[in-house]
């Protein structure tokens, strides 16, 4: 099939009219027309495979707003857009709230570097099962005694990168000592 | 989730015979039918105006009175529009209320400069936005419950148009009915409340038109 606009309008049409293999060709060309689209704006390939997922879901549910006597192609990606942004708000919506505030960082890591009740040697096994780069920060931190930016520079990330791991990390050294 | 191919499949199964919704236009004009009848059997209820005759006279009240049906009018036409993904590709005439709106703050304007001594203003206040509001919610309520069944990727500014075209209703209903020549206290309790409404529309329409 061509990506000619009158053949989706007419297998539109024959859709709208109950039928089953035109509905099916019009959403396979629906979804090779959009997974390009998709692909330039997402980097994750099951991201885009559940949004491709949930424009067809969609335009299934909107499809009464065709009539077949305007062209397919802006209605489909109006509501390819709409869910594209939907998606975007949510994802980043969620990246916020996840979000580390680094003037608390900066606090917390003085507390623990000066103030700590506990020597590293005393919870070191809790911090060999933290994940690798956590216990690796840990551990050139406050065994080797390295700053921040030290441990940055010999690991090759950025400072705020390692206070963020390091953050993370006494969260999760916290709650399991806390236990 | 679902492979693609299987989802395409699923859903070309449960394909059914699908009456398209009626262009935007014919719409709007139903839309339009149910609201005349509503803001005529108001007025029938409330009694019009005892100075109507005479108040259509001063071209400035005539020029609100169209001003407003402009709004009227234009905002259901948007509102038809924007209930389609992708309004009807007919994205110009979805900014029609912006002229009618224009047009209405001109209207106003001059109706101010002409009224010259100002007419006293009337006792009361806050009745006139509560009056308006109360007229309105049965059209709020009527629009958002059709928009709901069709498809608007303008959440938004469905919800503010469609607000603006309920409360365009009341606020023609409240012109017709009380007498009351201040430009001032209509400006103040009549349409600047309006306005504001048209703010909550946004809010509503994200909430209440979600598919």
């Amino acid at each position: 099939m061509t990506d000619n606009t009158d053949n989706f309008s007419a297998l539109m049409k024959q859709s709208l009219a109950g039928d089953q293999i035109a509905y099916a060709t019009l959403l396979k060309e629906t979804s090779r027309l959009l997974r390009p689209f998709l692909a330039k704006r997402l980097s994750n390939t099951s991201e885009i495979d559940d949004l491709l997922q949930e424009i067809l879901i969609s335009i299934h549910k909107a499809r009464h707003t065709y009539d077949g006597n305007r062209p397919y192609k802006p209605w489909m990606y109006a509501i390819a857009r709409f869910r594209l942004q939907d998606h975007l708000r949510e994802h980043y919506s969620d990246q916020l709230h996840h979000a580390v505030d680094l003037a608390e960082l900066e606090e917390s890591l003085h507390e623990h570097v000066t103030e700590s009740a506990f020597s590293y040697e005393s919870i070191s096994r809790e911090v060999q099962k933290l994940p690798l780069k956590q216990a690796t920060i840990l551990q050139m931190m406050h065994q080797e005694g390295f700053t921040a930016k030290q441990v940055a520079e010999k690991i090759g990330m950025k400072e705020s990168a390692v206070k963020v791991a390091a953050h993370r990390a006494y969260k999760i050294l916290k709650k399991t000592l806390e236990r | 989730m679902k492979n693609i191919d299987e989802l395409i499949n699923e859903l070309a199964q449960n394909v059914a015979v699908v009456t398209p919704a009626r262009h935007p236009v014919l719409l709007s004009l139903e839309w339009m039918t149910y609201a005349v009848v509503y803001l005529a059997a108001s007025l029938l209820f409330s009694g019009f105006r005892t100075d109507l005759m005479t108040v259509f006279q001063d071209p400035w009240f005539a020029a609100e009175i169209a001003a407003l049906v402009g709004i009227f009018v234009t905002t259901c036409l948007s509102a038809a529009l924007l209930s389609f993904p992708d309004l009807h590709q007919m994205r110009r005439a979805v900014f029609a209320p912006a002229l009618a709106f224009t047009l209405f703050v001109l209207v106003i304007f001059f109706a101010w400069l002409a009224d010259n001594p100002p007419a006293p203003l009337p006792t009361h206040s806050f009745h006139c936005t509560i009056s308006i509001t109360l007229l309105a919610l049965l059209p709020t309520a009527g629009i958002f419950f059709v928009m709901r069944k069709f498809a608007s990727t303008h959440r938004y500014w469905s919800g503010s148009i469609a607000v603006l075209f309920a409360f365009s209703i009341g606020a023609i209903w409240l012109r017709l009915y009380e007498v009351n020549d201040s430009i001032m206290h209509v400006i103040q309790w009549h349409y600047l409340p309006m306005m504001f409404v048209g703010l909550i529309g946004m809010w509503l329409g994200k909430v209440a038109l979600k598919w």
